[in-house]
Formats: C-alpha cells, structure tokens, sequence
C-alpha cells in the first residue's frame, strides 16, 4: 500500500492527467449551464466523434514530441494522402487501393522527414515547417482546384457511420489509443523513445540507436496522418487542395493541452485524447453559443500558450 | 599593518533546500595571490559568484579597504575593481576581441546611440600589446583558442581596471607553454599590486604560485594554511576530512585472462593520435594525464561516440565500428565523465535509467514486463545500497554518490565484459566513493576488463594494475608494477620542461 | 560563414569555398532562368523583383535579429496581415492616411512588445508563443473585417507602392531606408552588439551588467514594428485589407534568413547574406512564375531552397 502512495506521490504524470480530466468534467458542467443544446445525445457523439478525428492526428504527433520534437507537417500530411486516397479511389474504383495509397503518402512524408532529422540534422521545426510548404504547394498543384466527391458508401461507413449507435471514429480512437498506450507503456521501443526525448546524449550513451528510434517516431506520426486523413475523407466525403490547412494548429494544441512536454521525455497517449476532448469541447461550446467562427485560430492560439505556460510553471516549482 | 584590499566576513548564502556558504570569511592583500582550495560543491563556485554580484549574499558584511561595501549586482562589483574570470569563458563568440572587452561599457560615438569603435579597437589593441597578444582586434572570439581568450578576458579585466581579480581553475585547459606564459602574466599583475583569488585543483600551482592558502568544504571555511610550511596531505586531508587512502582497499589478486580490449593506432577526429593499449580480463587499467591531454576522447573514440580517423578498436578479437549501441552489443559499457547531462535522464525515475541499456537482452521479445522490471531494478538498488524511498523516485533527486550508482548499475544488466570509467569518483563523497570502488572491484574479480580514466594520482596509484599516461593526445608511457607512482605519472604526463 | 572579422562587413575571396552559399544559389537562379526566359534579365522585371521583394526585406531584416538572438518570429506573416487590415480600417473610418499609418506601426509594435515580454519574462520557448501568436492574428483580422476585404481605403495610400520619385519606385526608398536603418542598430549600436551577445552568451551580457531583458524584449518589439511598417506597403499593393493577405509569409522570411546565411548557431548572423536571401527568393518567385509555374509549386521550391541552403552549408563546413 505505502508503495502505490508513493508511486501516486511521485507520479507527477497522474497527478496532471487528474487535473486535466477535472477539466474536462467542468467544461462540460459549464456548458451544460450555458446552454441547452450542450448535453444533448447528438452533441455529445459529434464531439465525440470531432475529438476522435483530432486524436487520431495528433496520437502520432505526441511520439515526435516525446523526442522533443515536432511535426508540423501533420495538418499537410493529412491533406495531401486524403487527395492521394481520394484520386485513387475515384479513378481506379477501388477501395483498397485508396486506402493503401492514403496510407502510403503518410508513410513516405513521414519518412521524408525522419530523413531531414536523422541524416541532415536539420531541427525538426525547420524540417516539418519546410515539409509542410511544399507539401501544400504540392497538393494545391495535383488537385488543380478541382473537388473531389461521391465516395462509396462502405468507405464513408469509416467516417460518418454508426456501430450501436455510436459514431465509428470512436471505435477507431479507442483502438489507436489502446495500441499506442501499449507501445509506449510496454514496448521497448516506446521506453527508447521517452529516453531519447529526456536525454538524447545519456540515450545515446547508454546504448540506444538514437537515429533509428527518431526516424521511427516520424515515420509512425506520417503513417497515422495517412490513417487519419482517411477517416477525414470517408467524413467530410470530399477532398479538395486546402483541407489540410487548418489541422495543424488544432493538433499540436491537442498534444500540448494533454501535458505532453514540448521539451521530450513527458507525455502520455492518454493525455492528448484528454487534450483532444478540451480542445474540442471548447471549440463546440464556441459554436453552440453561436461565438463567431473568426475567434477559433484565437482561442488555439491562447490555449496553446496557457496550456505550455502551466506545464513550465508546475514543473519549474517542482524544481526541475 | 595594511588593509586588505577585499575582506568578506561570515558570509553566507542559502538556496532552498541548500547552504551553499555558510559564515565564510575570507579576504585578499594587494599584491598577494590568495588560493582558494575546496572539492567540487565546496562552495568555491558560489563565492566567486557573490563577488562578482550574480548573486546575492543572504548573511554577513564584505569590507573594501576596510569601508563597508554593498555587492547588489554586477556594476557594483566593477565600480569596486573586482573582476571574475570564470572556467566557462564569458565571451561572446561571434563579436571580436574589442567588443568582448567592452561588453556592457561601450563608447558613445558623435551621433547619439551610435558606437566608436575605433576608440574601442585603439585601446583594446594597447591591452593586448601590456599582455604580448598580438592578434588583430577585429578577430571574432570564437576563433581563439582557449589560452588566447583567456587572455582576452585578462586584458577585459584590465581594461577595467581591476584590482582584485578572480581566476577559476584558469590552467584547466592550457598547455604547459601556456601555463608558464599566464604565471609570467599573473607575476607581473602582482607586482603592480593586483590581488589574485586563485582557484585550483593543482597541488604543484598552489604551492608554486601561492602566498596563501584558504580551503572550504562543504560552504564552510575549515582552515587557512601557508604554502611554505603546510604540505599536500594536510591540505587534502582540510580539503576532504579525513583520511583518503581507506577508499581506495584492494585486498584481491588480479588473475588477468585473454585481451578484452585492443586499441591499434588509433586516431580520432577529436585530436588523439596513435592510442595503442591493451586491457585484459581480470584486470584494471588506468589511464592517466592531465585535463586536456585526450584521456576522454580515447574513451568517446572507443565506444564510438566520436568517428575514428584511423587505427582500430578491438574487442575480444572482433573489430568495432559504429554508434555506441553497437558497442554495447558487444559488450563496451561507458560510465562517462558527467552523470548528469551524459549518464542519466534526471526527469526519469530510478528505474527508467537503471534498466535502460540492458532493454534488450532482459526483454528479447521486446514487450515490457513491469513486474520484472520493478523486480530488476529493486534487486539492483539493494544490490548497489542505492539510497532512494523507491525505484519509482526521480533520479535528479538523488545525491551525486547514488546518481552514480544508477549509471553504472544500468550496465549490470547487459552482460558487459569491459567497461570503460571516466573520472568515476568526481564529485563523490568519501563515502560513496569507497561502495563505487568495492563496485569496481567485483566487477573486476568476476572477469570484466576495466579501463579507469582519472584525474586523482593516488587513485591511479592504488587501484590500478598498470597505468597508460596521455599528454597532449598521446600516450607518453606505461607504467607498471613499482615504477607506477605518483612522480612518474607526474613527469610522463607533463610536457618536456 | 565567411572570414574572421564577418560581422563589421564582409569581403568576398576569390576561392570558391569563402563565396557565401547565398551568392552562389543567387546566381545560379539567375542564370537559369535568364536562360529559361528571355524577358527574366530586363531592366524592367528586375525592377518588378526588386519592388516587390521589399515587403519581404522589411520583415526578414528583422527576422534576422530575433533568430540570431536564438529565438523565430512565427507570427509575422500573420501579424503582417493584421497590421494591413488595421490601417485599411482606419483609413475606410477615418480617411486620414497618418492616422491609419500610426496604428498600422501601433499595433505592429504592441503585438511585438507582447511577444516579447512573454518569451522573456514568463521565460516561454519562442517558437510556441509566436505560433499561439499566429493564430490569434489570424483570427483578429478576420474579426476586424468580419472576413471581407476592407475596399475603401482612398486614393493615396496606392501611390506608396505605385508611385515614383526621382524615376525609382517608392517601394525601393523603403526597403533602402530599413535596410540601412537596421544595418546600422545592428553593427553600430549597443542593441545590436547585445543581440550578438543575446545568441552567443546571454549569461556573459548579465554579468556585464547589462539589462538583457529589456534588449531582449526589443528585439520582438523592433520586429512587430517592421511588420507594421511594411503592412503599410502591403495595403498600398493590394489598395485594400484583407484578412489573408501575407498569411504564410513568415515562411518567405525564414527561408530568405537561413538562405541568406544566419543559422541557429550561437548569436551569429549576416544581415547583407539575409538582403540577398531576399532577392534569391524574390528571383525565384519572379522566375518560376515567368515560366507559368504555379503559387503552389513556387512555394514548394522555396522549401527545396531551403534544403539546398543548408546542404550547402554542411559541405562547406566540412571540406
């Protein structure tokens, strides 16, 4: 008994994720108040369901800044493997095939930038910052301001359909929070990367494959883009240049809000889905209490500063 | 009976949790070099700091020329004449020497807001000239090597002139040459009636250069000696409290099996050239030299942290090359130099760091089994007599002893058959440091090679089966059996006088 | 990057190696694409490269300072685009042009001194606080302009761009006028030998007695007010606000900055390298669209001259 109070005790990382679903709960009591149209069964699933699509972006996300690094390619990512997937599927009918392609666009950007850190070196700010503009030129130029629409149904199912009454996003952001938990918590790998974030030089000195394990983390946060940017699509059914544009901020928030340390090494899954569900809860209540749309990048943006703010005050008291 | 120039009494200075001065007193003459002595977290760091205004003293009153004075930041402690020249340069590499000198002093040209600066490259060239520096003022600093930009900081000192001045540990990185030049420099200094705090390490500069002798421990002033009369053990003795040699034990026979480690001409881009040496099974051996003198990048070259130019690095026959991981795979484990910033992660518990290098082979599926990880990890700090309530406890807490423990402890899992030590009692408290050399010893009596790189030539002396001496990135001898001693390490590791 | 006295003016030797990375991409470009296109080399496009590039210059020159004092301004771009909508603003309520000016060059230098004292004071990681930054820029200019573009901006604020004097366009006074305005701050005051120091050894600036935060804060300040300024010229180009004007052109500044030489070492910089980084993007934008390349794709080679730039560099640095 006295060793799980202790562990309690030490386990800073408990101790935030506590404060943070405390949040969580008083968002919601707050807007329950505020208006009626909060806690209603359709408003819930769809926050649900938007805090899902959030997640799934950012889970991949939360491995690179565990190295103490940073995609911000993510939101482009996303963008160009769902215009990949989407001209596949139109022009060859087939599902598979869209999805494979959406999957493998993810995969070679995430590649692309594990080889701008490991082998060029560059700071993974400038390399996913790079990455990202020329991804978006990319896109813009492949897709030629055309849209794309009128998927099939069983593709859609992934985005919009309901299993039990429940949206299948949250059926996808349960499995990839259970997988990424494992991995990070109980794969070796995972243990690997929380040094490197913590230590890169100790990491390295202790004989971890420091290259190899961050050019895993970029490679795993291309992929789930490429995964997630299918669900966008089978949601949104449509695909045109600019949808990645404005999911990059909403990710990062997302990391940042659920503790995960800019500065490696901190982090849970966990956290960004509790990142995720603030982030989209307040954004929703923003809508629902008809708060103008132009305020949202506003809002991100303080909540990103406050959210890094807090983390920095904490444990500069703990004394780090 | 003259004043001192400077006179501190009972000054003390707290952080939380932490005395680092308590009720020191202390004070310099014109003219006079004044040693200060004490291990690392004596409090040495911390004075000089209170001197020069970045901090504040919590307690007690500083006297110069016998008025009361007030140290409340940096311009108050120029106005007094006082000038610190800490080990880290304070130098902003890419401005020249000019600017570095009158950083925070600049001259105002004609048009308000701009700078003169051929005012400021006139003088800094005649300060340059008073130290025989002839180097272009234009040069940026970061171009300099480490005894020219000391100098640089000399000439910044005098430019401001200063009467006291304070020297950390200042022929740290210098070489023989270098050394004699800055003597030359602090002599002349001395007989213009500069005070001179010097902090060093070095037995053979304290009696040489100093007038006086003060040592601190632990933020306390213990003793004060006269270089003419005290010797080196009573000064160790102040500086530690008690005896030494007790750590140092070694009661076992060394049985030394086949060749574990084999360094053929080595060379590395980090300046060490032609290393040849041997480790064997079973034994302990030292490598020895002065700080600078390439001991630690033999160390990085081996393990594969730095590239090697040239030469080979053999383990058990096998040619090594490649990242450190690699090493570890065959069985190199690295104890290096700092355990803070190179040997532990200090956000991450004691457990995280204890089984890090060892992930592999403990978990070959490579799935993690907390149970057996607490198991492992609670073996070893029992094992090790790791002072921690937990495993689950972050290590930055932790003494400098313990930290110590956890970054050798991590190579316990590997199956390590030669592990290279880098300075291993740094900074360790006499404690501690006899568990780590009982560590030491097991691991030697079990059949691991060890290579020993330090700094301390008793510890060479008496721990070590045979000792290889570097100077200047070279091996400059070998020494076994009765011709390894204290002198001969001395004189192999010191250039030609 | 160059010879041992870089930062009070540079010489450039003949072996290739001492040539900064900059000049060489400079000419490479052009040399491509006068050969691509005839009309790339004529005095007139040249001229069209050089006016349009000066919004770009006013705030890299900046930029320059705050990544050389080890920190990155990522709300530029967006601050630039509030700035523009803010002097549309007042010039559709007021109709008076100084008034509109004023609070251009205000807001830019608040929005400045904010960033700023939040890095420094709060002692926040500059990359995260400017992107926060971003974003609420963003969303303020949306909300000034409720989305559309600001059209009643009055005749005389179009002449800032399109007017000449003594037969050079206005736009060039300006970029000449910043230029030597910061060449100045940075190599012949204190600010500026601070800023050096601010990158290379804050600690070493502290002890010297010197009130680093403050200098540290200007640093943000000076680059909010350029943006303000150059928003200015902005609004003058389009004769309107609107709400994503320069959004994305922190991009275009960063990229001029590290082609132009300065990295994210230790306090050094090249504020000339940054003027020719600035043209190098200018060209290739000017050139790529010549040849009917797209705004898209011209983005994506801005990247790729990023990477030449700092492949560039780790060659050189290791020959």
């Amino acid at each position: 008994m006295t060793n799980l109070l202790v562990e309690l005790k030490n386990s800073s990382q408990l101790k935030n994720l506590f404060f943070r679903i405390l949040v969580v709960v008083l968002i919601c009591i707050a807007l329950s108040f505020l208006t009626e149209a909060f806690f209603t069964t359709n408003n819930l699933l769809n926050v649900l369901r938007q805090a899902s699509l959030l997640f799934l972006m950012a889970s991949g996300l939360t491995l690179v800044f565990l190295t103490a690094g940073i995609d911000l390619s993510v939101g482009a990512n996303v963008g160009m493997s769902a215009c990949v997937a989407a001209v596949v599927m139109t022009t060859t009918g087939s599902t598979a095939l869209g999805f494979l392609s959406g999957i493998g666009c993810g995969l070679l950007i995430g590649i692309g930038n594990g080889l701008l850190v490991t082998l060029l070196r560059l700071p993974s700010f400038i390399a996913t910052y790079g990455m990202l503009w020329i991804l978006h030129g990319l896109t813009y130029y492949f897709m030629a301001g055309t849209t794309i629409n009128g998927f099939e149904k069983s593709f859609r199912f992934i985005g919009s359909g309901y299993l039990y009454g429940v949206p299948v996003p949250i059926y996808i952001m349960t499995l990839f929070l259970i997988l990424g938990s494992i991995f990070t918590k109980y794969s070796i790998y995972g243990q690997q990367i929380y040094a490197v974030g913590a230590n890169p030089l100790a990491a390295r000195l202790s004989g971890v494959p420091v290259n190899r394990r961050l050019m895993l983390v970029y490679v795993l946060s291309g992929m789930t883009a490429g995964l997630a940017s299918l669900v966008f699509l089978a949601r949104l059914n449509s695909a045109e240049g600019d949808i990645g544009e404005s999911l990059t901020l909403p990710a990062i928030a997302a990391v940042l809000i659920g503790g995960t340390s800019l500065f490696g090494g901190i982090g849970t899954m966990f956290g960004t889905l509790i990142g995720a569900l603030i982030l989209t809860l307040v954004l929703n209540g923003m809508n629902i209490l008809t708060i103008d749309g132009n305020y949202q990048a506003l809002v991100t943006g303080v909540i990103i500063i406050l959210s890094v703010f807090l983390d920095l005050f904490f444990r500069r008291k703990s004394g780090s | 009976m003259t004043l001192p120039i400077l006179e501190l009494r009972s000054i003390s200075k707290f952080f939380p949790g932490i005395v680092a001065l308590d009720k020191v007193s202390f004070d310099v003459y014109s003219g006079e070099v004044h040693m200060l002595l004490g291990e690392n977290g004596a409090g040495k760091s911390t004075l000089m700091k209170v001197l020069c205004g970045a901090y504040q003293a919590d307690g007690g009153e500083i006297y110069h020329q016998g008025q009361p004075v007030q140290i409340h930041h940096p311009g108050d402690a120029r106005n007094l004449g006082i000038a610190v020249i800490f080990q880290e340069f304070s130098l902003v590499p890419y401005l020249n020497i000019a600017q570095n000198i009158f950083l925070g002093r600049e001259y105002s040209g004609s048009i308000p807001g701009t700078l003169d600066h051929s005012r400021m490259h006139q003088e800094a060239k005649h300060w340059l000239r008073v130290l025989s520096l002839d180097i272009d003022t234009h040069t940026l600093v970061h171009t300099l090597g480490v005894a020219q930009q000391q100098m640089v900081e000399i000439a910044k000192a005098l430019s401001q002139d200063a009467k006291i001045l304070v020297m950390d540990e200042p022929t740290a990185a210098l070489s023989d040459r270098e050394t004699t030049l800055l003597f030359e420099m602090i002599r002349k200094l001395q007989s213009e009636g500069v005070a001179i705090i010097y902090i060093s390490h070095r037995m053979a500069e304290v009696f040489s250069m100093g007038d006086r002798i003060t040592v601190l421990r632990d933020g306390k002033q213990v003793g004060s000696a006269d270089p003419k009369t005290t010797t080196p053990d009573e000064l160790v003795q102040m500086m530690v409290g008690r005896r030494v040699d007790m750590a140092y034990a070694r009661n076992f026979q060394s049985q030394p099996g086949r060749v574990a480690l084999k360094l053929s001409h080595l060379c590395s881009e980090n300046g060490i050239e032609d290393i040849s040496l041997e480790v064997r099974e079973g034994e302990i051996v030292g490598l020895a030299g002065l700080v600078g003198a390439g001991r630690t990048e033999v160390a990085r070259a081996t393990f594969g942290v730095d590239k090697v130019s040239s030469g080979t690095v053999e383990i058990f026959g096998k040619n090594r090359t490649g990242e450190p991981f690699q090493s570890v795979d065959m069985g190199l484990a690295l104890i290096p130099e700092s355990r803070k910033t190179e040997g532990l992660a200090l956000i991450r518990s004691v457990e995280e760091n204890i089984i890090l290098s060892g992930l592999n082979k403990i978990f070959p599926s490579s799935w993690i089994n907390n149970r057996k990880v607490q198991q492992i990890s609670e073996d070893l700090i029992r094992k090790l007599r790791i002072a921690t309530p937990s495993g689950k406890q972050s290590t930055q807490l932790l003494s400098g002893g313990n930290q110590q423990k956890i970054v050798i402890g991590k190579w316990l899992t590997t199956d390590s058959k030669i592990f290279i030590f880098d300075e291993p009692t740094r900074g360790i408290d006499v404690g501690a440091k006899a568990e780590i050399f009982a560590l030491i010893y097991k691991l030697v009596e079990d059949g691991a090679a060890v290579l020993m790189i330090s700094s301390e030539l008793s510890e060479i002396v008496n721990v070590c089966d045979k000792a290889y001496v570097m100077r200047e990135g070279k091996i400059s001898g070998l020494l076994e059996k009765e011709a390894l001693n204290e002198e001969n390490i001395l004189k192999l590791g010191m250039t030609d006088a | 990057m160059l010879n041992t006295t870089l930062n009070e003016g540079f010489t450039i030797f003949p072996t290739l190696k001492r040539i900064p990375g900059v000049a060489l991409m400079l000419f490479a470009c052009m040399l491509v694409f006068s050969i691509l296109n005839a009309d790339f080399l004529s005095v007139p496009n040249l001229m069209n490269i050089g006016v349009q590039s000066t919004i770009l210059l006013m705030i890299s020159l900046p930029m320059t300072l705050v990544i050389m004092a080890e920190g990155i301004d990522m709300s530029i771009g967006a601050l630039l685009t509030f700035c523009g909508v803010i002097a549309a603003y007042f010039l559709a309520l007021t109709h008076n042009l100084p008034l509109a000016i004023c609070m251009a060059i205000l807001v830019g230098l608040v929005i400045g001194i904010v960033n700023g004292a939040i890095i420094v004071y709060l002692n926040m990681p500059p990359f995260v606080v400017t992107l926060g930054m971003l974003g609420i820029c963003q969303s303020l200019a949306l909300i000034v302009t409720d989305g559309q573009t600001i059209s009643d901006v009055g005749n005389t604020i179009g002449l800032a761009y399109t007017g000449n004097f003594l037969g050079i366009p206005l736009p060039i006074y300006f970029a000449i006028v910043s230029y030597v305005v910061i060449h100045i701050l940075l190599y012949h005051t204190r600010f500026g030998t601070y800023v050096f120091a601010i990158g290379g050894n804050r600690d070493a600036l502290k002890l010297a007695g010197v009130r680093v935060n403050l200098h540290h804060i200007a640093i943000y300040a000076l680059s909010g007010m350029m943006a303000g300024l150059a928003s200015i010229l902005l609004t003058a180009r389009m004769n309107s606000g609107h709400p994503t004007a320069a959004i994305g052109m922190e991009f275009d500044a960063i990229a001029a900055v590290i082609v132009g030489g300065t990295s994210f070492e230790k306090g050094n910089g090249w504020l000339f390298g940054t003027f020719l980084g600035v043209i190098t993007v200018g060209v290739l934008r000017n050139g790529l669209n010549l040849i009917g390349v797209q705004s898209s794709i011209q983005v994506a080679s801005i990247g790729l001259l990023v990477l030449v730039a700092l492949l560039l560099d780790s060659f050189k640095s290791k020959a």
